[in-house]
């Protein structure tokens, strides 16, 4: 578990820019979905997802704003900008090419025997 | 419940300089946190629970902390290096005002023009006058490192000597043409009973640029 959390962790960036392609988000709404997507395998960490978001926004990737919430305490929602849509991609397509080879290099015993 | 949760947020920062972005990374986790904390006492976990997953949930927050202080820290490099600069602009102003007067006393030893000793002192002083002039102007705007009312505080107090100093350098060129008109004119006319009214004439120009200067500003 302990090495999965590392992998995916490396991916924190793409999971949250991926997140708010979707919708605009705050922390809360963020680590419940990433979890509630893993089957509750995966819980990322508050101080993990906090450092992504100032890390996103001094990029440009994303942005941020106070809600207006009318009861309990204001959300800080996040957005994504045009350069955080940008980088999704190049980020999603690295991902891609990054699967494809680890599975090349890890998958030997299926490769042959396929042939 | 929640005010243990904002006392344990409060404790975890502790070391991070007290600006206005800690101040909003506290807020904003304390919100998500206690948001969470209530989900799971709806889900039916007891208060305590709750509050154990919510604490454990957060994390090692060193490297946010080290965010946090890193943006506190300014440029002081940059700055010596605009102080320098400043420092020679105003020496270099301050030798020509004092050496301004030397071409006036050699004309009058060779027996030459007084007006083109005179003419030369002017323009001496006027390049000085422009060269403070032009140090103020491009003088390095005290740049907010951060967001606390210390910095505001500096920054305002920055803003009000950068306009207190462009003051002083119009009035020095005000003068500087004030007494150019005069000794020229007097020289010129030989009216000396009453070219004094030149003075006079400068003060209200002085004035008048003041006023103007005031009134763009507010």
């Amino acid at each position: 578990m302990s090495i999965t959390s590392d992998l995916i962790r490396g991916h924190t960036d793409t999971i949250i820019l991926a997140h708010l392609m979707q919708t605009d988000s705050y922390g809360y709404e963020m680590g419940k979905a990433i979890q509630q997507r893993t089957d509750n395998l995966y819980e990322m960490k508050e101080a993990t997802l906090y450092t992504a978001f100032r890390r996103l926004e001094n990029a440009g990737y994303i942005s941020s704003y106070w809600g207006d919430e009318n009861t309990g305490a204001r959300r800080r929602y996040y957005a994504i900008t045009a350069r955080g849509r940008e980088e999704y991609f190049r980020l999603r397509a690295e991902w891609e090419s990054a699967k494809t080879m680890i599975d090349k290099l890890i998958y030997l015993e299926d490769n042959s025997n396929g042939k | 419940m929640e005010n243990r949760i904002r006392e344990h947020v409060e404790e975890l920062f502790r070391e991070a300089p007290q600006t206005r972005k800690t101040l909003e990374l506290k807020e904003e986790m304390v919100q998500n946190l206690v948001e969470k904390y209530h989900d799971l006492v709806a889900e039916g976990k007891n208060e305590k629970a709750a509050y154990e997953i919510v604490i454990a949930g957060i994390g090692d927050v060193g490297e946010l902390i080290d965010d946090l202080k890193m943006s506190y820290v300014s440029d002081p490099f940059e700055e010596r290096k605009a102080k320098q600069r400043s420092a020679l602009f105003t020496s270099i102003a301050v030798m020509m005002y004092i050496l301004s007067v030397v071409p006036l006393i050699i004309m009058d030893e060779l027996n030459m023009s007084e007006v083109a000793g005179i003419a030369i002192m002017f323009v001496m002083i006027a390049l000085a006058t422009g060269l403070l002039i032009y140090n103020n102007m491009t003088k390095v705007h005290y740049r907010r490192t951060d967001d606390t009312v210390v910095e505001e505080f500096k920054e305002w107090k920055a803003d009000r000597g950068n306009n207190r100093s462009a003051k002083d350098a119009i009035s020095g060129i005000v003068w500087s043409l004030t007494i150019a008109a005069y000794f020229l004119i007097s020289f010129a006319t030989g009216a000396w009973h009453i070219t004094w009214v030149i003075f006079i004439i400068g003060m209200a120009v002085k004035n008048i640029v003041k006023i103007v200067m005031d009134l763009s500003k507010s």
